[in-house]
């Protein structure tokens, strides 16, 4: 997986590349919690070059959410492909994550 | 009929393998990427379980992966000498209707395993787990 990171108006935005497993889930939960370090409070999650997610994958991106919303923050997740739409569709995880159709979307939020 | 094995070690670093292997057979085999992904998906999560939690020592153990493509269906066997675990016994993690405050994500993984898949069928063989997953395909 590749963590490429940006900045747009107050959000930092992540965007992941390949896939996101037990094999690599490390590296996006310490990219996360180095941001929580940098008192960043508002996080898109782009989805857009994800191929693959696993449990772990949204095990990482659970913590995420519930660290940056204990935090009155943002963790929002943008152009989710359709595999793992359906992934987050069974686990309920649609439900409680902010989940929008583009990059420019999840900007308004 | 269409046969493939793989055996990895009980090393998580396997995995980067394991799912090399997989995407090799998937082409050769002419597998949707849905099917694909769902295959990968199921796998993994079965093969993590074993390494995390089929062994209490610090041995090295193999774990057998069989692939069968037979007309309209896909059988995955997966066969480790950990102990015991039978996934059908898991039940459905409580916390899928939950609030975020009290999620927790323990059995998730299993849960996905019985949703995509057809059909499980788990059987105890010499202190092997043969865990057979039956996936229909067009």
């Amino acid at each position: 997986m590749e963590i490429i990171e940006k900045k747009a108006d107050s959000f930092v935005i992540l965007n992941l590349k390949g896939r996101l497993d037990t094999t690599n889930y490390g590296e996006l939960e310490k990219k996360i919690l180095e941001l929580l370090e940098k008192k960043e409070n508002n996080i898109i999650i782009d989805c857009e070059k994800l191929d693959y997610i696993s449990s772990s994958g949204l095990r990482i991106l659970l913590m995420g959410l519930k660290k940056f919303k204990a935090n009155k923050g943002k963790f929002v997740l943008c152009n989710l492909q359709e595999n793992i739409k359906e992934i987050f569709e069974i686990s309920g995880f649609s439900s409680i994550f902010d989940i929008y159709e583009s990059q420019n979307e999840a900007l308004k939020a | 009929m269409n046969k493939k094995d793989i055996s990895i070690e009980n090393n998580i670093s396997e995995l980067n393998k394991l799912q090399l292997e997989i995407n090799k057979i998937s082409k050769e085999w002419n597998l949707s990427p849905k099917i694909s992904f769902n295959l990968n998906l199921a796998i993994e999560e079965i093969v993590t379980n074993i390494i995390f939690y089929g062994f209490d020592d610090d041995l090295k153990h193999i774990i057998n992966i069989k692939l069968f493509l037979e007309h309209n269906k896909l059988k995955i066997q997966i066969i480790d000498e950990g102990m015991e675990f039978n996934p059908l016994e898991k039940e459905t993690p409580e916390h899928i209707d939950k609030p975020l405050e009290e999620r927790d994500i323990g059995g998730l993984g299993i849960y996905f395993v019985k949703n995509l898949m057809d059909r499980i069928e788990f059987k105890r063989d010499k202190n092997k787990n043969i865990l057979t997953l039956i996936k229909k395909i067009n």
